[in-house]
């Protein structure tokens, strides 16, 4: 099972300082925590991307791309890449290099974005989310899977004889997850490809990810990919820990209390009642996490967001190793005994697609670089 | 059309929303009143109702952490379930500055936006003098308008005097205008089919609609 954490890169006031940290910092910071991530030994990292303030990260490729280059271990990812509102095309080309950059070191995640204005300021209609997932990632796969594209559709405008470059590395696609809290409709998507779903529960009681799994699950069977509890599942989740819980809650809670998303609604005790939030010991966000496969059953992947709300970088640090060290290997092991055999214990990692594709036969060849229209090659446009 | 289990088509169920603040509230007093009716009326035409009260004043604070965090946390989900699976509500409110409660319109603030479509509601509303009476029909018709509900044509004002012997008015006295407002109810639930519960995976499309209709 994997462990990882993600973070939307907001730049928020840290409510006991009153210092608020400018973009730049606010970068610098992002990339310094996905390297101590890697360095503690954590499985993941995914950014988010957004496209207004007070969010930094809306360049997710450059980033991980640079990450890339800096880490060792670590998968890199997204939470998430908007498919509504980016062009798939692009989408298509700049995760295939970064897959061919990290050397198969990453993965991505679909989601539709909630920021009202996103949609007008890239020329689409919210109202169109779902129609726009669909066709958006339907053409995405497409550019990935099939080395020359005519495409015509609804929201883009149409290609003839396109050809997505780089093409995925090994021939192999990167593993895409679909993250989504209240619409079937995405799990029913991720269900028909085979693809991961991942649920965002932090916000939410767990039971209500629960229904959604289980629909996922379902409907995997139902299209053919295996059995129910062999589907790709991740989650979400929020921890604050010290050694002493009181002290935990002690530090944590200026920072709930003020915090963008929750602040000034539900105590901080409501809020742990009611969703995965845990603040306390390591031992509690173990007790806590290690019953979640029994709402959801055996999954791959949890992720924990940790630097957000305006928590200094040195303390998200501390966090990521009270999480790596105290907290990880014990869930993990946890979770590898409970395991049925038959149940993947991962997300699949680069090398078994590539595995599985050849398999089934579907490798895709790379062809030798040539344009199509002029029959020029790459190293014929050098000479001439 | 599928009845859950235990249904039957001689069974509904009417959810009285009340929105007063003291307990006892003369509001609640209002909301009983208008249930019995309901109640006796749809006895009459061979319908027994199962009602729910729902005093917004004990979830008040859910209410507010709902509009801040978007979920129904302890005893509002159930309060949400039960108006979503209604056959009929009852909402009753007291006019505060010449309009409904701002706790009674938080409340409307966080119901699914179809939550109420089609459904037959009865409003009601109190207040010190029937000078507040219009209230109803300048704010609470239109709010369930927008929802697309199903209001029923009589809506009760009840002043303080209301209460008095009389009904506080000799020609159409407050118990005959809750009569004629529960009768009115009775008659919309009854003519509607039972309410099914619709849960969130009901009407998922397969992935080839979503695809066909890209």
């Amino acid at each position: 099972m994997q462990f990882g954490i993600f973070t939307v890169g907001d730049v928020t006031t840290d409510p006991t300082t009153g210092r608020t940290p400018d973009d730049t910092e606010r970068v610098r910071a992002m990339l310094t925590i996905a390297q101590h991530a890697d360095q503690a030994g954590l499985d993941v990292f995914a950014t988010g991307e957004h496209h207004n303030p007070p969010f930094v990260p809306s360049s997710p490729t450059t980033m991980l791309g640079y990450l890339a280059g800096t880490t060792k271990n670590i998968i890199l990812s997204t939470a998430t890449t908007l498919i509504t509102t980016n062009d798939p095309v692009r989408l298509a080309e700049e995760y295939a290099m970064l897959q061919v950059i990290s050397d198969g070191r990453m993965d991505l995640m679909m989601g539709r974005g909630n920021t009202g204005p996103v949609y007008p300021w890239f020329g689409q209609d919210i109202r169109q989310g779902i129609p726009l997932a669909i066709e958006n990632y339907a053409l995405l796969r497409r550019l990935w899977e099939e080395d020359v594209v005519d495409w015509q559709g609804k929201f883009r405008t149409p290609l003839q004889g396109f050809t997505s470059t780089p093409r995925p590395l090994d021939g192999v696609p990167p593993f895409v997850w679909h993250g989504s809290i209240r619409s079937p409709e995405i799990a029913e998507q991720a269900a028909y490809y085979g693809d991961g779903f991942l649920h965002n529960a932090i916000f939410w009681p767990l039971e209500h990810a629960a229904q959604m799994v289980k629909f996922y699950r379902e409907r995997y069977e139902h299209y053919g990919h295996g059995q129910a509890d062999q589907a790709i599942v991740g989650l979400g989740g929020q921890v604050f820990m010290s050694k002493n819980s009181q002290d935990a809650v002690k530090q944590f809670r200026p920072y709930f209390d003020d915090a963008p998303v929750y602040g000034h609604g539900p105590s901080l005790e409501d809020f742990m009642r009611d969703t995965p939030l845990t603040v306390g010991s390591p031992q509690q966000v173990i007790d806590r996490y290690g019953k979640f496969r029994d709402q959801v059953g055996h999954y791959q992947r949890q992720m924990f967001l940790m630097d957000h709300a305006g928590l200094p970088l040195k303390t998200v640090l501390e966090q990521i190793d009270i999480l790596a060290t105290e907290v990880v290997p014990v869930l993990r092991a946890e979770a590898e005994s409970a395991r049925p055999a038959h149940v993947p214990a991962n997300p699949p990692s680069h090398a078994q697609r590539v595995a599985a594709a050849q398999a089934a036969g579907t490798v895709h060849e790379q062809v030798v670089a040539q344009d199509t229209y002029t029959g020029l090659r790459a190293e014929d446009s050098i000479s001439s | 059309m599928m009845l859950g289990k235990g249904t039957s088509m001689s069974d509904r169920s009417i959810v009285v929303i009340s929105a007063g603040l003291s307990q006892p509230s003369s509001t609640r007093l209002l909301a009983d009143r208008l249930a019995d009716a309901a109640v006796t009326e749809l006895a009459a035409r061979g319908i027994t109702a199962q009602v729910e009260h729902v005093e917004l004043r004990d979830v008040a604070h859910e209410v507010v952490n709902m509009t801040l965090s978007g979920f129904a946390s302890g005893a509002l989900k159930d309060v949400l379930e039960k108006v979503a699976a209604a056959d009929g509500v009852i909402a009753v409110t007291p006019i505060f500055s010449a309009s409904y409660s701002g706790l009674f319109k938080s409340f409307v603030d966080i119901l699914d936006k179809d939550a109420l479509v089609g459904r037959p509601v009865l409003v009601g509303a109190t207040g010190g003098t029937g000078r507040h009476s219009l209230a109803l029909e300048y704010a609470l018709r239109p709010l369930f308008a927008y929802l697309r509900a199903d209001v029923a044509g009589t809506a009760v004002f009840a002043a303080t005097d209301d209460w008095a012997d009389g009904g506080g008015d000799d020609v159409n006295p407050l118990p005959n205008r809750i009569r004629r407002a529960g009768r009115e109810l009775a008659e919309m639930v009854a003519d509607r089919e039972p309410s099914a519960p619709v849960g969130l995976y009901d009407a998922v499309p397969s992935f080839e609609q979503l695809l066909g209709g890209a």
